[in-house]
């Protein structure tokens, strides 16, 4: 069930395992005290109106995932958070997988907090993408819209101060992104082999590290950072297996400098995110130095649906220097959202999204509807539709995969 | 003799009538905003809350629906108080936080923590005539209540809604925001303690929206009041939200570092 990678992880994981053990070990006398129990198990049903476009790739698929979470709170001044996460998927094997999201022993003071573990790093402001989040892998399986992350082994050390928020990072072991295999939708052809990654300029052991600070004054919120270490996205690094062109991925030490602004003037938030890279490889596998950025703004209205209900928009451009070789679906491109939020009982949402690119390569349409059912049951219908690709875009390799999915949660 | 006794009366009606004259030039505004200046003082010191609560929301039919969250506050004497709250029930949004940094002046400073993401988001405090998680509770009715955000208005003495044997001020307040949902509200407060026992909203066509009636009054470090039973009626929709205070802790030694992004994202 599980492949080569989830054995990777799971080393990554030992390592963690270990010093969790000492950590809980010295405290084992009260350790079923404040221990909190919650989780969420999910049903999920996706549904592609097209034939694939490749050969191998099954139509629809359904999985059910679940993910506990654990927490304890030692004293005042420390916690140990694990939160597993397991999909099993009926199509895609590589969707069938476990992750530890969340491992993280953190301890604080007044104006000061670490933490080490696994964790989840969520520095962005922008809603489209958030291209300062470098911390995390994203998990390309688990939602093509990348909003989803893997837990990353990592150490952090925060300082509070009156000049700001003073983070310091250590990455000890690099997670492949995990990408469709060959039964799977939303993927490229060929698809990304699970296995022999190439890490370029180190091992998946190379350390990573990474700098943030942040601080509010009045109505601006501003961060920016450095970061040294792997591009979260591979490049491509062709692989002939018995005649039959395969996709390896290749990843690239990057440097990196970047940050964020938003403005909260009233009901609208002026954002940006910038970051400058050098180190990674294009999409012609020419190693260059670019520039990416958000910027946007995010308005809303409230209580102008019916008694309670807000609406939102959303409206953010999408540059990146290395235009149509950059790799990524948003490099040019324009999004525009609309949000409705109905502040009813049921905590009704719905979300509808579309992002133009500017050089013509098509558009993306997204769905998102939420809502609860009762205390511990919520629906949520998703779907996406990808139009008019230039062949050869990262769009038209998604030509026939638009898709619907239907989503039951139950909460414990 | 008999001129000492007159000069006295003669100085002491002089002083009554100053007496009368300074009650008599108080004008209704300024007692108004005398009243309400005592009732923030009655209320100093207190430090710090913790509150445990629970939210029943009922609709025009009947059905009900409950929330549960819990609340720090931290006093904030040079300016306005701070706060978060923090979501439990239903189970879809627990562990969902609100950080406000309440201004005397000013708009509030606001963070939301999405659990599920791990992400602070700097929000608009524009929100505050919102409705609180669907409640009839605009999330102006909830926040800090700070003396510069209104002007007042003292009205008359009566008998106290709920409570006749003690006598209250009725007194209107205008907000100062622009932004408010409201464009009065009239309060019944008593003279005794300064408890408020019933509030009228008003809405931007000045016609009565909601009624909040407080009761099961308790008294904390001798000193400070709570109502732990708060019900709102919407007369527009019928709907109605009960608001019942299960536990407040006083002065538990919170700190301002309690109340930061760091501590936003630890909070439970």
């Amino acid at each position: 069930m599980f492949g080569k990678n989830y054995s990777i992880n799971m080393k990554a994981s030992y390592f963690f395992l270990f010093f969790s053990y000492f950590i809980i070990n010295g405290i084992a006398y009260s350790f079923y005290e404040n221990m909190e129990f919650k989780g969420e198990i999910s049903l999920s049903g996706r549904y592609f109106p097209s034939e694939p476009a490749y050969s191998g790739q099954k139509h629809n698929n359904f999985s059910i995932a679940i993910k506990p979470e654990i927490f304890k709170d030692f004293d005042e001044q420390s916690s140990l958070i694990f939160t597993p996460f397991i999909r099993l998927d009926s199509a895609d094997p590589n969707r069938s997988k476990g992750d530890i999201r969340e491992f993280l022993y953190t301890k604080y003071g007044d104006d000061w907090e670490a933490s080490i573990g696994i964790g989840q790093v969520f520095w962005g402001i922008t809603e489209s993408k958030n291209l300062v989040d470098i911390i995390n892998q994203f998990d390309e399986v688990e939602d093509p819209n990348n909003k989803t992350k893997l837990g990353q082994p990592l150490g952090n050390i925060t300082l509070i101060r009156d000049v700001g928020y003073f983070e310091f990072y250590l990455l000890p072991y690099f997670r492949e992104r995990p990408t469709p295999g060959k039964k799977g939708r939303l993927r490229t052809d060929p698809h990304f082999l699970k296995s022999d990654a190439k890490f370029e300029g180190g091992s998946q052991w190379t350390p990573e590290v990474a700098f943030r600070w942040l601080n509010t004054y009045g109505e601006i919120d501003i961060s920016s950072h450095l970061f040294l270490g792997y591009a979260k996205q591979p490049s491509i690094d062709l692989r002939i297996i018995d005649g039959v062109t395969n996709y390896g991925a290749a990843y690239q030490r990057i440097r990196q400098i970047g940050g964020t602004i938003q403005k909260t003037a009233g009901p609208t938030l002026y954002k940006l995110e910038l970051i400058g890279r050098d180190g990674q490889r294009d999409s012609k596998l020419r190693r260059t130095e670019f520039l990416a950025s958000v910027i946007g703004l995010e308005h809303t209205m409230y209580r102008v649906l019916g008694d309670n209900g807000d609406l939102g928009f959303i409206l953010e451009y999408n540059f990146d220097s290395r235009r149509s070789r950059s790799g990524e679906l948003l490099q040019d491109d324009l999004f525009v959202a609309t949000k409705f939020s109905l502040n009813d009982n049921l905590n009704t949402e719905i979300s509808l999204s579309s992002i133009f690119d500017l050089d013509g390569d098509g558009q993306t349409y997204q769905l998102d509807f939420g809502k609860r059912i009762n205390d511990s049951l919520t629906y949520n219908i998703k779907g996406a539709v990808y139009q008019n690709g230039r062949s050869g875009s990262t769009l038209y390799i998604l030509r026939q995969d638009s898709w619907l999915e239907l989503e039951m949660k139950y909460y414990f | 003799m008999k001129q000492n006794i007159n000069k006295f009366s003669i100085i002491a009606f002089c002083i009554f009538l100053l007496t009368c004259f300074a009650a008599l030039a108080e004008s209704p505004e300024e007692k108004g905003l005398r009243l309400a200046i005592e009732g923030d003082k009655r209320d100093e010191g207190f430090q710090d809350t913790t509150s445990q609560m629970k939210m029943k929301l009922r609709n025009a039919q009947g059905e009900e629906s409950i929330r549960e969250f819990y609340s720090k506050t931290l006093e904030v004497l040079e300016d306005g108080d701070k706060s978060i709250f923090i979501f439990e029930h239903p189970r879809d949004v627990s562990g969902t936080a609100v950080l406000t940094f309440t201004h005397k002046q000013g708009p509030d400073d606001q963070w939301l923590y999405l659990p599920a993401l791990k992400r602070v988001k700097r929000i608009s405090s524009d929100n505050k005539t919102g409705s609180f998680v669907g409640s009839e509770f605009a999330y102006e009715d909830l926040s800090s209540q700070e003396i510069e955000k209104y002007t007042y208005k003292w009205i008359q003495d009566i008998p106290c809604p709920g409570k006749e044997e003690i006598t209250c001020f009725n007194s209107e307040d205008y907000p100062v925001d622009k932004s408010s949902g409201y464009t009065k509200r009239v309060i019944w407060t008593d003279y005794d303690e300064f408890r408020v026992w019933k509030i009228e909203f008003y809405d931007r066509k000045e016609s009565l929206l909601k009624t909040l009636v407080f009761s099961d009054y308790k008294l904390y470090l001798d000193k400070y009041w709570r109502s732990h039973f708060l019900h709102m009626v919407n007369h527009n929709t019928a709907k109605e939200t009960e608001i019942i205070i299960e536990s407040i802790k006083f002065q538990s030694g919170l700190k301002d570092s309690d109340f930061n992004r760091q501590a936003l994202k630890r909070v439970r």
